[in-house]
């Protein structure tokens, strides 16, 4: 049988190396690849084609979430682990959106992230039990913020933007990252302020770091 | 917990909430020959406990984890076990929690972004007495808050 191929994407050297020990040990599984931002993410899932991609959601260039977006439509086939420290419904409900299948908490214990790991290897889901009291106790009340629904209405490349822009970017710069027209990139940028109702990009870091796209 | 080290092996306390970053930290340390992983503790609590009763020669010490957080711990075993060093690992790269880190008498202040890099460089330093801080800060800074 072939390994079980998983792909690990996290910022800090020190956590890829405690999840690359956690994974290897493990008895037919192999991590084929690793990636520092959500930008490589994407890349590497689509040039090495992984059962499993375990993905922080705090990164810079492409947070996890937009990464997981990107991803599940690039390979389907590959299963996404979301791990993070920011344990909210909001979270967890914006993981499950985003088209992931597991969310881990990085304080949930390596058992968990083993067990994750093996159920998303089957097509199953995976919710630590934390998280699931956490989503299904708050879910019916979740309260629906305005912003987060003008931020829904964002699409997908929107998103990507406002980020990069959140982490200081000028629309140039933005327009070299991601290989467009310096004018579709001061498109985006009109269309996103207009959408999020703000009016300085000062606003619209403020924006980003509340609702956790960028890390403040 | 404790592993059976060598005479000569420095026992390093290590307390984090996130098993994954313990993880990391210890297989780096495992690497050596000179570091001996005596203990893993996931919130303060825990770490006062473990560092009374194993008195690690080095606490590697998280600054945010479940009460009472890395710079109250720090403090605190600071007076009761002077003897163990600390070096503080933490994701905060701000001058304001430089200052509280060195405030607790801490011996280092490594971020988590530079943690496979430079854990080996930052150990050493501080098992010699000297300080360590992440070259992100301003040297003259860290010379004159940890020095």
């Amino acid at each position: 049988m072939s390994p079980l191929k998983v792909l690990i994407a996290d910022d800090h050297d020190v956590v890829r190396k405690g999840l690359k020990m956690l994974i290897e040990e493990h008895a037919g599984w192999q991590v084929c690849g690793e990636a520092r931002s959500g930008r490589e993410a994407v890349e590497k899932c689509s040039q090495l084609n992984p059962d499993v991609i375990v993905i922080d959601v705090s990164m810079p260039d492409l947070n996890g979430l937009e990464a997981t977006r990107q991803i599940r439509k690039a390979c389907p086939r590959t299963e996404v682990l979301v791990i993070t420290h920011h344990d909210s419904d909001e979270m967890a409900a914006e993981v499950m959106d985003a088209g992931a299948r597991g969310y881990v908490l990085k304080s949930d214990s390596d058992t968990d992230l083993v067990r994750a790991v093996e159920a998303l290897s089957h097509h199953k889901p995976f919710f630590t039990s934390r998280v699931t009291e956490m989503f299904l106790f708050n879910r019916g009340s979740r309260v629906t913020d305005p912003a987060e629904m003008m931020r829904n209405r964002l699409t997908m490349r929107e998103r990507e933007i406002l980020q990069l822009l959140a982490e200081g970017k000028t629309a140039k710069e933005v327009a070299t990252i991601l290989g467009i027209a310096i004018k579709t990139s001061d498109t985006h940028r009109t269309n996103i302020m207009r959408k999020l109702d703000v009016h300085s990009v000062a606003e619209l870091v403020r924006y980003a770091i509340r609702n956790k796209v960028v890390e403040p | 917990m404790c592993r059976a080290g060598l005479m000569s092996s420095t026992r390093v306390l290590l307390a984090d909430d996130h098993p994954f970053v313990r993880r990391g930290l210890r297989t780096i340390l495992e690497a050596t020959d000179h570091y001996a992983v005596c203990g893993e503790a996931a919130d303060g609590r825990q770490t006062l406990e473990l560092a009374a009763r194993l008195t690690p020669d080095i606490l590697i010490l998280d600054i945010s984890m479940p009460p009472p957080n890395g710079l109250e711990v720090a403090a605190q075993l600071r007076l009761s076990h002077p003897k163990t060093r600390i070096l503080l690992i933490t994701m905060h790269d701000s001058e304001e929690m430089l200052r509280a880190a060195a405030a607790t008498g801490a011996s280092g202040y490594l971020l988590k972004s530079d943690a496979e890099e430079l854990l080996m460089v930052a150990l050493q330093r501080v098992e010699q007495g000297q300080f360590f801080v992440s070259p992100a800060f301003d040297e003259a800074l860290a010379e004159q808050l940890f020095g």
